[in-house]
């Protein structure tokens, strides 16, 4: 999967914050796009996911060839973005199992494959929720609803664990976790590491790639990508803070 | 004269049409010719309610104008066969169950005989006997005479179940009575009458179900009357699937002593005009109720419930729980009213009632009221009226659920706490089926 970014500027209630951003992911590369709060690293996201509400007023993105903005967020999925979520949604009364099924059929229904029984999804789901080492009571609640902190952050993983993804992008999927679900995260980004996979973590700190080697770091301020580098960058980042790049200065 | 008269249907025209036009009363029912006549004098003495009533505000009833209501009598259904109905059976039903086709019983298709311990499961009419003096007490004793279609009902009820559990007895199984309404050449009404006492510690549950078979037309006029005795427990579940062309009118009043225990659960998903009362009377203390229900209203269909909860003794408790879904230009009626009065200290009754909008031309008149006599209770109420969450429907469709289908997961979501209070597992099935099925038409 290639994925790339051009000039991309977009608003969000009349206010810019991607400000001509440029970004190449080729296929098998895990980026870091790190940057201080409020410099457009979520947006970045969520414009990538199709999320309503925000404009996109210039530049294009593609994945393999294709216009990524013209879609539908759900066509978007059936291609193979992923979205994790900095802050999962609750769905009260939306079974889990149901939600991961409907989830994973639905795409696989756009891509014209043939759809998983009952059977099949439940032995593959076990095996996945193995894998994120999460409780299968998990499986039996509505989608999110009353789950800790980590417990949807392991929910996201087993999604992307479930759907494998050709790009995903995890929104600082790291906040806020303790080091054994930070563990699981990484090594679910870990696992899904493949020659024609790509990832692209949003995160404010260096910590999460201490566990997902990345192929290269970008730093982004003000809607633009300031600097890249490989992951040295990241470290170097965390010794000399944002201010560094962006000439303000930013309590990490 | 108003216009409903000249065009032949008000109350009085209905009733004079029904005690001409059915079957007359067999010898073994002479006892309820006093009771029909009190329900006429009732009707004589009410007028159709209107837009001026505040019970009647905004749920109109114009439709009775625009069809001449005939009495539905019994007989030409008899040729039913199991068949015809088995796509309505709940999947693994064991218990008894009263099969009733436009308001008659059908005994070919009912299923008699599982209760035991004294459990009386019988029908007003459809010659299962003679109905047992105590019962015959106890008919008419509560049902609301200033109640204009239920005094109506009483006028002209020809068939309806009835349930007597006796004291300390626990019916094992839940109970079904299922109403099948089929189609005829003219509007019809039917006036189906349930009696249900639970003595002294007894317990039950009961699976009352409306259904249609096809697009029928008909106005179904359903009254219900519920005795619990003290120490008893019912659990009630109510299930109003029928065609969308049906007008369905239901008044359930229950009667609560002490230390019983009421749940209903009310899944109210069909016709194009559907009002069902609701009336909980606390006689005596250390009672509680807790009634739970959903309502659909799709384009053009009209889903009204009216609560009516009155504490009029200490120590009870009460909790109702409605939620309703509109699309289209549906609308929903929802009236709560929860009475305390002022010997009934300690009461806790919390009410609330949320609405979830598909449409913007859809409309909610909701409507809790507490009227508060006590100084030491605990009472609350919250309406809400909503759409769809933007952020729970975007997190479907990153996930490559299509919109349609993530509307439908989120509306069915939004139904479930109500569905999942539904005891019995094939009901809640069948329910989320139905609900699912009438949601996919909106969709369409």
């Amino acid at each position: 999967m290639k994925l790339s970014i051009k000039n991309l500027k977009a608003e969000v209630e009349g206010k810019e914050i991607l400000k001509g951003l440029d970004l190449e992911v080729g296929p098998g590369e895990v980026h870091a796009v790190m940057g201080p709060n409020g410099s457009g690293k979520s947006t970045l996201a969520h414009v990538l996911a199709g999320r309503a509400g925000y404009t996109v007023t210039a530049g294009e993105v593609t994945m393999d060839g294709e216009d990524l903005l013209g879609l539908e967020p759900e066509q978007r999925a059936a291609l193979g973005v992923f979205l994790a979520f900095q802050y999962p949604v609750e769905l009260p009364g939306v079974n889990n199992t149901h939600f991961l099924k409907e989830a994973l059929n639905a795409q696989r229904r756009a891509r014209g494959e043939r759809e998983l029984d009952s059977v099949a999804f439940l032995k593959l789901i076990r095996e996945k929720l193995a894998m994120v080492s999460m409780q299968p009571e998990l499986l039996k609640r509505p989608v999110n609803a009353g789950f800790s902190g980590g417990e949807k952050k392991r929910n996201e993983i087993l999604q992307m664990a479930l759907l494998e993804p050709m790009l995903a992008i995890l929104d600082e999927t790291d906040s806020g976790l303790d080091i054994d679900a930070l563990k699981t995260v990484s090594d679910g980004v870990n696992a899904l590491r493949s020659p024609d996979r790509s990832v692209i973590l949003v995160t404010h700190y260096q910590r999460l790639l201490d566990y997902i080697e990345p192929d290269f770091v970008h730093v982004l301020a003000d809607g633009r990508i300031v600097r890249s580098g490989d992951k040295s960058l990241a470290k170097e980042l965390e010794k000399k803070g944002y201010g560094w790049l962006t000439g303000k200065d930013e309590a990490a | 004269m108003n216009t409903a008269e000249q065009t032949g249907t008000d109350l009085i025209s209905v009733l004079h049409q029904g005690q001409r036009l059915l079957t007359p009363l067999p010898a073994a029912l002479d006892w309820l010719i006093p009771l029909r006549e009190r329900g006429a004098q009732g009707v004589a003495a009410m007028r159709l309610p209107g837009r001026k009533d505040e019970a009647w505000r905004y749920t109109s009833l114009a439709f009775l104008e625009q069809a001449e209501y005939r009495p539905l009598i019994e007989g030409p259904f008899d040729a039913l066969q199991l068949d015809d109905v088995d796509e309505m059976l709940l999947n693994g039903h064991e218990g008894d169950r009263l099969v009733f086709v436009n308001g008659y019983l059908a005994p070919a298709l009912s299923a008699l005989g599982g209760a035991s311990g004294g459990v009386v499961v019988s029908a007003l009419a459809g010659g299962l006997g003679e109905v047992p003096a105590s019962l015959r007490a106890r008919l008419g004793e509560i049902a609301e005479q200033q109640h204009p279609f239920s005094a109506l009902n009483t006028a002209l009820m020809s068939d309806g179940a009835l349930i007597h559990v006796p004291r300390g007895v626990a019916s094992e199984k839940p109970i079904e009575i299922l109403h099948v309404s089929v189609g005829t050449e003219q509007t019809g009404i039917c006036h189906p009458r349930h009696l249900i006492v639970l003595e002294e510690d007894a317990r039950a549950e009961i699976i009352e179900r409306y259904c249609s078979l096809g697009d029928a037309v008909y106005f179904n006029n359903v009254s219900i009357e519920v005795s619990l005795g003290a120490g008893s427990e019912l659990v009630h579940s109510r299930s109003q699937e029928e065609s969308q062309n049906a007008q369905h009118l239901s008044d359930l009043q229950v009667r609560l002593g002490e230390r019983s225990r009421y749940r209903l659960v009310l899944a109210s998903l069909g016709g194009a005009w559907s009002r069902s009362d609701v009336r909980v009377t606390f006689e005596g203390e250390g009672a509680e109720a807790e009634l739970d229900g959903l309502m659909l209203a799709r384009d053009k269909q009209l889903n009204d419930v009216h609560l009516d909860i009155r504490h009029e003794v200490p120590h009870c408790s009460s909790r109702e729980t409605f939620k309703g879904i509109l699309d289209g230009k549906g609308r929903v009626v929802f009236d709560g009213r929860i009475l305390v009065a002022q010997d009934a200290q300690k009461t806790d009754a919390q009410l609330s009632n949320d609405n979830l909008m598909l449409s913007r031309s859809a409309e909610v008149d909701t409507k809790p009221q507490l009227e508060i006599f006590a100084d030491d209770v605990k009472c609350s109420h919250g309406t809400t009226v909503g759409e769809l969450d933007g952020d729970m429907l975007f997190y479907l469709r990153s996930r490559g659920i299509p919109q349609v289908q993530a509307t439908q997961m989120l509306c069915q979501g939004f139904a479930q706490e109500v569905l999942d209070r539904l005891p019995s597992e094939a009901l809640r099935a069948r329910t989320g089926k139905v609900l699912a099925e009438r949601l996919n038409q909106t969709a369409a």
